[in-house]
């Protein structure tokens, strides 16, 4: 049948069915659709970001319905790239679309809270004195009533105060600090300002008007590697994310780039389609391996053996095999491989010293500015010496010729010698220092001699000291790397199947890798970059920067990068990514921070270095100089200990210090009037007689105690305080988990520079202030905690390194409950400060000591084997041999009308950074314009107003070269003078851009390209770090002006590391006093602590949010191999405990075949907080994953005054290393939640104290 | 009954001074109100007296440990209802909403579901919708109050008032049965799944899950 009859001819049912009938169209009712669209309505879409310090910075959609956050989505309104290039969005991962959680969470911090003891003490000193400053003195210098509220820290007790009475308490503490101790015991700590800049600069701002300190924290998180400022003198400067997608060759070398950097990943993903090779390198099966087309698992911290035996291979088969001129050519223009090293005969044998200087020529070459600081080469076709330009002492003191042109100092065309072995007066068996043979319990070593001899061309020169032999800096690289070069002699390897550090078989002991694999890898690398003008890739990250020798690691990375002509070039280069650092308006951004428009210099202090002083780890050093130095060191020269190291910096003015003088500034000022006498030289004169002492060398003297201390942005003592246990027995005097003994208990050798103490100084801090939007481990153990607005509440600024944006954060809604923005609550402290210190202070002149800068003139300090004053080498010089000194006026009544407005200074002195300047007087009308002037009469009469939070966001905005391109053209014009180059044309097209607030708010803004970094931004390039070191000629700011890869100041060589070498970890000796001591009756393996970042917590600060907890255990965890559980009877969710002298964490096992052997996984910063029972060992609570660190610090990162080796804040400094540690895990026998006992103990605890 | 509600939701506050003073006039209103019964008076007067007598920043870090710093005890209601889902900003909006179709702002810097804040919204209601209000919310009340009888808190009372006045005899609900966060064994117990089995030994049936997930859902899809 047809069904002819069936088929309508005319109509067509209005019910219809589509794609092959799995969908029907219908007609029915749809108004229950309206619920769903009624659940999804809002009243407004605000855009903010989230100031995690994850470097994501997403421009997010906040939805308010009726005044209250209901949830987040990801924008998608970022500028298109460019037609070749995938854009950027979607950005922003699980983490942040978690974040509105915390608005409303029972963990939310909602009003200001104090101590109850704290606050009974308070009030009854009040109702005695009614001066709050008098009452506060009263409280502290009562040892009985300041042993009552310390040593109850973190157990609970807070009360609800009033922002007044909050307010009070802190500005009494304050006031009485700076009266009574000096300002340089106020301490503030606060990580990131580019997470939220603004945030940042309002306590910042306060801390400087008042003369207090501001610590680093960069170097703190050891997310700094030192061998950026050690290589290039930047700080770290590094690619955006999108060219990724312009490399053909990325290796990801221990960063996890999907788990760590998930909105930026998929330009990595991507650029797999069109070709580019990935190879990774971690020990575990990370996420990141997953992406990879080769995955090479070296045994933890050893990758620097893995990356020398890779530029054996590349040293070999490219550079002396000549087969790329690029290569050689970008050595020869960009790097201090044609500089000339003095070889100095000791013992029948050459040991590379310092680079040679034109001073050291009869006439110095015809130098006569700074030739101390002038680094040589041999010109190819003359033979002769000559001064290439660039070098350091061309940017000081003369104008032009700081450049990168292949030009003479005197303007003659040059042509440099990479290589004397064509052109050799001798061969000369040279000395290395070889650490690869040093014993390890837990890493293999080699059978090698710990020093290697092997033959380097030289020459003989003719110097006005008699005559000297010297190498180029290539053929010692290339000696280094073990590269047989047909000279004859030992320790050179012809073939890469020789056992000769460093060939790919050598390294096979050592990292487990098989040579075939890093020769393949090696190959690829190198004849990628060769082919592609240095479209090589490495992106690195904590994995392996936070090694004691990381620096020794990234240096082995960096070399590769530079002999393949990759750094500079679009596409290639170092990827570092470890920390949102890039503070990309970063000069609009410094006067508001650090309040240099009302007074400078600020005090800025390194906290690697403080908080080893101050919470005495150094009293539990079991790390000896002896066991890092050089086997060719002349060890009688390098005594001491780590902090004796420390203290010699701080005196020789190389490292900062606080506090910083044992007196109390402002007393060493009126001294010196009193005395009739001007401070510095009253002070460097007192310094010389011994009469006056600097603070860091008696650490535990109550005088020298760091009093106050703010933490606002941060989660120190949960998330990064290295040497926890430390932080809770010394600086705060709480319960604390440390199980070993000091120096003193134990008889190790003390300090010679530090005065001992027998009986150690416990709860050293008066206040601790934390301002916090949740209740995390640092607010437990506060004194007082401020309610701080959200990310959604409050109006702030935030740039990464992933990208070239600024993004706001906006108030979509008002603070909820009490909380206020950071801005706000500085503000409100300065206030009541200025109220409350009147009749303790008033007028008062400060001394300020600071270390010798980075980009001055006084980087130029000790040119050779530094002296020190203390021992009477030579004179106490300020800036020169000693740190910088300098009066500053403070007018403490008057801390909030500053607070509040631009100070003179702008007018007066101008803005700049990293060695340039310009006027600002543009600015400053525009801001008196856009702010408004401030109409009370006063200081600040007349001055542009920084009420608001938007108002201080407008003034970064309006001073920034990357915000407002007149300023940016101003920049570059400045730079023009030092470089005799033409730069402005790399932002003359946007000069009449300037970005404000709004236009943020609108939509996100590229920044204007300047000279404060090495990249620029334009329609052609995408942002790369040393982009116009090598495209503009503008040398890298180092000794050499070039890419240093011999590092030659005495304590480099010292320490052995003038060239990159593979150093296995330290032996922290953390294990040994506890293994088998105290045993719950199961196993106990001894394995290497690793703390990478994790996917259940917002970055490395958050981890108590329920919702990303809920996707994995919901408390912490700590991750080990199959093998290692086995032995120790551990199944997987487990209670297992982790321990050494330091003290003990609990979590649960996570039993992996991810974990390789021999090493634990415990994801950085799990809160103490949340589900975590007692520790069988402290019989306390849980602990973090920092209970079981101790911090250590590394001389080489102290060396200053040296040009790139000179002090910068968080540019240069010791850093916070912890992965070289052990610890012991077994399961637990007992796990005692301690739940039902804690008011119980808190009230046992009150008794005793009592 | 509108005092009475006022007193209630004072005593949950959190301790001022002005409340421990106003604890003579609340003693008298509880006094006087028949509604509740006798027990529940008498434990409400002791805690009054405890409010009035103790020193005042004892009060506070009591309160503090109590209802801020634990979860379980949250005063907040949609805690308790929404937890940490999304679902927790919407529901306070359309809490927002029914305030203000009563002609009702909210002049503190609270969230609409802050309970005291919520018993005075009650009491202002008029004729007689109190007590249907209150009932609306006797199911997380009544959890609360086991937590607080638990723990031997002199709190407890005040949600055996609460439960009273909205006339609801709580039988222990699917909210009722989550357990203490301080028993983390009972917590365990809730959340343990039970193993998954394969082949022959796998009943239809048998692999049911996390029966607590199951609870929870049950939750959401009555509501």
């Amino acid at each position: 049948m047809s069904h002819f009859l069936d088929r309508l001819m005319f109509f067509r049912k209005n019910v219809d069915s589509f794609a092959g009938d799995h969908g029907v169209v219908t007609n029915e009712d749809r108004t229950w659709e309206d619920a769903y669209r009624n659940r999804w309505a809002h009243d407004r879409i605000v855009r903010s970001t989230h100031g995690a310090n994850c470097t994501g910075s997403c421009s997010w959609k906040i939805y308010v319905k009726g005044g209250i956050v209901t949830w987040e989505t990801q924008q998608t309104d970022y500028p298109r790239t460019r037609p070749d290039l995938p854009n950027h969005e979607p950005r922003g991962c699980s983490r942040g679309a978690s974040y509105s959680w915390y608005l409303y969470s029972a963990n939310r911090v909602k009003y200001p809270m104090v101590r109850g003891r704290l606050l009974r003490l308070w009030r009854a000193a009040k109702a005695e004195h009614k001066d709050p400053v008098k009452a506060w003195k009263s409280i502290v210098e009562d040892p009985q009533k300041a042993q009552e509220y310390k040593s109850i820290r973190g157990r609970g007790g807070f009360v609800r105060v009033g922002w007044d009475e909050a307010n009070e308490i802190v500005a009494a503490a304050n006031v009485h600090t700076v009266k009574a101790h000096g300002p340089d015991r106020v301490i503030g700590f606060s990580p990131i300002p580019a997470m939220s800049m603004v945030s940042y600069a309002a306590g910042s701002r306060y801390l400087s008007l008042i003369g207090g300190v501001c610590m680093s924290f960069y170097d703190w998180y050891c997310d700094l590697p030192p061998s950026s400022p050690q290589t290039w003198g930047e700080q770290t400067d590094v690619p955006e994310s999108a060219d990724w997608y312009n490399s053909t060759f990325i290796m990801m070398w221990g960063s996890n780039v999907p788990q760590t950097r998930t909105p930026d990943a998929h330009f990595m993903t991507e650029v797999r389609y069109k070709g580019a090779k990935t190879v990774t390198v971690t020990p575990d099966y990370s996420e990141a391996s997953k992406f990879a087309d080769l995955w090479l698992a070296p045994k933890q911290g050893t990758d620097a053996a893995l990356a020398m035996a890779m530029g054996h291979v590349i040293l070999k088969e490219f550079h002396l095999a000549g087969r790329s001129p690029y290569f050689e050519n970008y050595c020869r223009q960009y790097t201090d491989m044609p500089m000339l090293v003095r070889l100095v005969e000791r013992d029948g044998r050459y040991v590379p010293d310092r680079l040679v200087r034109a001073a050291d020529f009869e006439g110095a070459l015809g130098e006569t500015n700074n030739p101390d600081w002038k680094t040589v080469a041999v010109d190819q076709a003359s033979g002769k010496v000559v001064v290439p330009r660039g070098s350091v002492g061309f940017r000081w003191g003369e104008q032009g010729k700081w450049n990168l042109e292949p030009k003479a100092a005197d303007g003659s065309e040059i042509k440099t010698r990479l290589t004397l072995i064509d052109a050799r007066d001798a061969v000369l068996p040279v000395a290395f220092p070889y650490f690869g043979g040093l014993r390890h319990e837990h890493f293999a070593s080699t059978g090698h001699d710990d020093v290697l001899l092997r033959n380097v061309p030289a020459r003989r020169v003719k110097l006005k000291d008699g005559e000297a032999m010297v190498a180029t800096v290539f053929d010692l690289f290339v000696a280094n790397y073990g590269v047989d070069r047909g000279l004859g002699g030992g320790n050179v390897a012809a073939s890469f199947d020789d056992d000769v550090p460093y060939t790919p078989a050598w390294q096979e002991k050592i990292t487990g890798v098989s040579r075939d694999k890093v020769i393949a890898v090696a190959r690829d690398f190198a004849d990628n970059a060769a082919k592609t003008q240095g479209k090589s890739m490495v992106i690195l990250g904590a994995a392996v920067n936070h090694w004691y020798h990381g620096d020794m690691i990234y240096r082995g990375i960096i070399n590769l990068l530079v002999m393949c002509g990759c750094v500079g070039q679009s596409g290639g280069g170092w990827s570092h990514y470890v920390g949102q650092e890039k503070l990309r308006p970063q000069t609009g951004w410094l006067p508001l921070a650090f309040a240099l428009d009302w007074n400078r210099p600020p005090r800025q202090m390194n906290s690697t270095s403080f908080f080893y002083a101050h919470t005495s780890q150094w009293r539990h050093e079991k790390l000896g100089v002896a066991e890092i130095l050089s086997p060719l060191a002349d060890r009688k020269a390098m005594e001491g200990s780590l902090i004796d190291f420390n203290v010699r910096a701080e005196r020789m003015g190389w490292l900062p210090s606080a506090p910083q003088l044992g007196t109390n500034p402002l007393a060493v000022a009126r001294e010196a009037a009193a005395a009739g006498k001007e401070p510095v030289p009253h002070a460097v004169a007192a310094l010389k007689s011994g009469a006056l002492k600097m603070a860091c060398e008696d650490p535990d003297n109550p005088a020298n105690f760091p009093r106050n201390l703010f933490v606002w942005r941060s989660n120190l003592l949960g998330s990064s305080g290295k040497g926890h246990e430390y932080f809770l027995k010394y600086l705060l005097g709480a319960q604390h988990g440390v199980q070993g003994k000091d120096l003193g208990a134990e008889g190790g050798s003390k300090p010679q520079e530090v005065i001992w103490r027998e009986r150690s100084a416990e709860g050293k801090l008066d206040l601790l202030v934390t301002l916090d939007f949740r209740m995390s481990t640092t607010c437990m153990y506060s004194d007082v905690v401020l309610p701080t607005a959200t990310w959604y509440e409050k109006h702030d600024l935030n740039t990464s390194d992933m990208h070239p944006f600024i993004h706001p954060l906006s108030a979509a809604v008002d603070p909820a409950w009490q909380a206020r923005s950071d801005w706000e609550i500085f503000k409100g402290i300065a206030r009541k400060f200025s109220e409350v210190c009147v009749g303790h202070l008033g007028v008062e002149k400060d001394l300020v000591l600071t270390p010798i800068q980075h980009d001055t003139p006084a980087e130029l300090a000790q040119p050779y084997q530094p002296k020190d004053w203390k021992k009477g080498e030579c004179e106490p010089v300020p800036g020169k041999t000693m740190p910088a000194m300098a009066v500053v006026e403070r007018d403490y009544p008057n801390t909030y009308r500053k607070f509040t407005a631009l100070g003179p200074l702008m007018a007066r002195l101008g803005n700049g950074g990293k060695g340039i300047s310009w006027n600002t007087d543009a600015e400053i009308k525009a801001l008196a314009e856009l702010n408004h002037v401030v109409a009370e009469e006063g200081v600040a009469k007349g001055l542009p107003r920084i009420a608001t939070d938007i108002e201080a966001a407008e003034v970064i905005l309006m001073l920034a070269p990357e915000t407002n391109g007149h300023v940016a053209v101003k920049a570059w014009e400045a730079l023009e003078k030092q470089t005799g180059r033409e730069h402005a044309h790399l932002a003359d097209t946007r000069e009449d851009e300037k970005l404000r607030f709004r236009d943020l708010q609108a939509q996100p803004r590229k920044i204007i390209s300047s000279p404060t970094w090495s990249g620029i931004e334009s329609e052609h390039v995408s942002y790369n770090a040393g982009y116009t070191n090598v495209h503009e000629l503008i040398p890298w700011r180092t000794l050499t002006g070039r890419q240093q890869l011999y590092q030659d100041h005495p304590w480099m060589i010292a320490f052995g590391e003038a060239l990159c070498v593979y150093r296995p970890p330290i032996d922290t000796k953390a294990c040994g006093p506890m293994l088998g001591k105290r045993g719950n009756g199961n196993p106990e393996l001894v394995l290497n602590f690793i703390t990478p970042h994790q996917k259940w917590g917002i970055h490395s600060t958050y981890t108590d949010n329920l919702m990303m907890l809920t996707l994995s255990r919901g408390g912490p965890i700590v991750w080990l191999s199959e093998v290692d559980a086995k032995k120790a009877g551990i199944e997987d969710n487990d209670w297992i405990e982790a321990f050494n002298v330091n003290g003990a964490l609990v979590a649960r096992a996570v039993v992996s075949q991810r974990v390789p052997q021999g090493m634990v996984l415990m994801y950085h910063a799990q809160e103490k907080i949340v589900n975590v029972p007692g520790s069988e060992i402290t019989q306390a609570r849980g602990g973090i994953h920092n209970s079981v660190t101790r911090a250590c610090p590394k001389p080489t990162h102290m060396i200053g005054g040296y040009a790139q080796q000179s002090y910068g804040f968080n540019y240069h400094g010791t850093i916070g290393t912890n992965r070289d540690e052990f610890v012991i895990v077994r399961k637990m026998a007992n796990v005692d939640w301690l739940d039902r006992s804690a008011p119980a103990a808190a009230a046992a605890a009150a008794a005793a104290a009592e | 009954m509108r005092r009475t509600l006022k007193a209630l939701a004072a005593l949950i506050a959190y301790p001022e001074a002005p409340l421990v003073r106003a604890m003579p006039e609340i003693m008298a209103e509880f006094a006087a109100e028949k509604r509740l019964p006798e027990g529940v008076r008498v434990q409400l007067v002791r805690l009054c007296t405890m409010l009035g007598r103790d020193d005042l920043i004892d009060l506070q870090e009591r309160y503090v440990a109590l209802f801020d710093r634990t979860r379980s005890l949250s005063l907040h209601l949609f805690e308790h209802v929404h937890g940490d889902s999304r679902d927790r900003g919407p529901a306070m909006v359309d809490l927002l909403s029914i305030y203000r179709a009563h002609g009702l702002e909210i002049a503190d810097n609270e969230l609409p579901d802050y309970l005291p804040l919520y018993i005075e919204y009650a009491a202002m209601l008029e004729d007689g919708a109190g007590v249907p209000a209150l009932a609306d919310v006797a199911r997380i009340l009544a959890p609360i109050r086991d937590r607080l009888a638990r723990r031997g808190s002199p709190y407890a009372p005040v949600f055996d008032a609460l439960l009273a006045l909205a006339g609801a005899e709580i039988a222990r609900g699917p909210g009722a049965g989550d357990p203490d966060e301080d028993d983390p064994e009972a917590m365990d117990r809730a959340w343990e799944e039970a193993a998954v089995v394969f082949g022959p030994e796998a009943a239809p049936g048998r692999d049911r899950g996390c029966d607590r997930a199951a609870t929870i859902l049950a939750r959401m899809n009555a509501q």
